[in-house]
């Protein structure tokens, strides 16, 4: 089993577990900052607005990644072969939002 | 130039040929192009929603009822009077989800999902724990932690079951919705559904993982990878719920 061998064999447990928890401590932060930021702006309206959450969902998207999934420990080839191809979906948002305009005039 | 060297001499252990460059086993790696595969299905979904919604205009602000607020019997009666929900304009996320059990008749958006949102981050973090124990081999421990995820995804598939309740309660359907487009409920029970699915799919795999960490299949194996591999796969689960919450409760 030699060829399986982890990165993360390096850190103690106590780091990992320090590790995980500020990770939740993170993620539950940006959940609040969510929460505050939705009622905050309630009556208020914009592409802003849902692009700041979109944006807000992508950092704890990286969290969850990089220290749930273990990425940050693995090779940069493995995170490339993942993020790189996933890159993708932004043509399709782009494609999308072109044409959604034009059905959005139609309608 | 003996940095070069050792660059060149490093390059060829790692893609020369007769072992994995990304120095994980088979199963986790195809894990993993698994989950990317699964993360295209869910972002076409998502996708979808953005574009239907942007090609409905959006109804006016809701000036009417405020958080905390109580709300009338006939609520959405009331909205539609309000023009707040027609099947023009797409409905305020705040208007259509805004119940929370035991509390009938407040109105309180956003609440019962933030708490949706915590049970699974919550159920994440013992999955990670759990992964933890593995590499210490501490058999205990991974069974415990296990037990906590499985309880965390049914506690948030009872959450579930209990909104979708409410919903179709209140009159929506695949084919219909008193709130607005026919598209809104049809988008908020496939795609919920859909990741609804994946969690009870978890629920499964961790059941399993579990059954087998006790009775200690992987002590005898020596290693707790599989731990890992549906830990990847819990993950994942709560990474599109993240987008999930983001794009039907909060835009």
């Amino acid at each position: 089993m030699e060829h399986t061998e982890h990165l993360e064999h390096t850190e103690s447990p106590a780091d990992i577990k320090k590790q995980i928890w500020r990770t939740f401590w993170i993620l539950s932060f940006l959940t609040v900052i969510d929460i505050v930021l939705y009622f905050a702006l309630l009556s208020y309206h914009s592409m802003w607005k849902n692009t700041l959450f979109i944006l807000l969902g992508v950092v704890k998207a990286f969290y969850i990644v990089a220290v749930f999934m273990h990425m940050k420990f693995e090779r940069k080839a493995l995170a490339g072969i993942i993020i790189l191809p996933f890159m993708l979906v932004l043509v399709l948002i782009w494609l999308v939002l072109i044409e959604g305009g034009y059905t959005f005039d139609l309608r | 130039m003996a940095n070069t060297t050792t660059l060149e001499a490093e390059k060829k252990i790692t893609w020369g040929g007769g072992k994995s460059p990304f120095t994980v086993s088979y199963g986790k790696l195809m894990m993993w192009i698994f989950l990317l595969s699964d993360a295209f299905s869910f972002s076409s979904l998502l996708v979808t929603y953005g574009f239907i919604r942007f090609t409905f205009p959006a109804s006016g602000a809701n000036e009417i009822v405020k958080p905390l607020s109580h709300t009338a019997e006939n609520f959405v009666e009331a909205m539609r009077e309000a023009h707040l929900f027609s099947p023009e304009h797409w409905p305020l996320p705040e208007l259509v989800f805004n119940h929370f059990p035991f509390l009938h008749g407040l109105h309180l958006p956003l609440f019962f999902v933030s708490l949706m949102t915590f049970v699974l981050i919550f159920s994440s973090v013992t999955m990670v724990l759990a992964v933890e124990a593995g590499h210490r081999n501490a058999k205990k421990e991974v069974a415990f932690y296990m037990l906590l995820t499985i309880f965390g995804g049914l506690a948030f598939l009872g959450c579930q079951a209990w909104e979708w309740t409410q919903f179709i309660t209140e009159g929506a359907s695949l084919h219909g919705n008193p709130f607005g487009p026919t598209a809104f409920a049809a988008l908020f029970f496939i795609v919920t559904g859909f990741h609804g699915f994946h969690v009870f799919s978890g629920v499964v795999l961790n059941f399993i993982i579990y059954v087998n960490v006790l009775d200690g299949t992987y002590e005898r194996r020596g290693h707790y990878e599989m731990v890992e591999k549906v830990g990847l796969y819990w993950h994942f689960v709560d990474l599109v719920w993240v987008f999930v919450f983001t794009f039907f409760y909060l835009i």
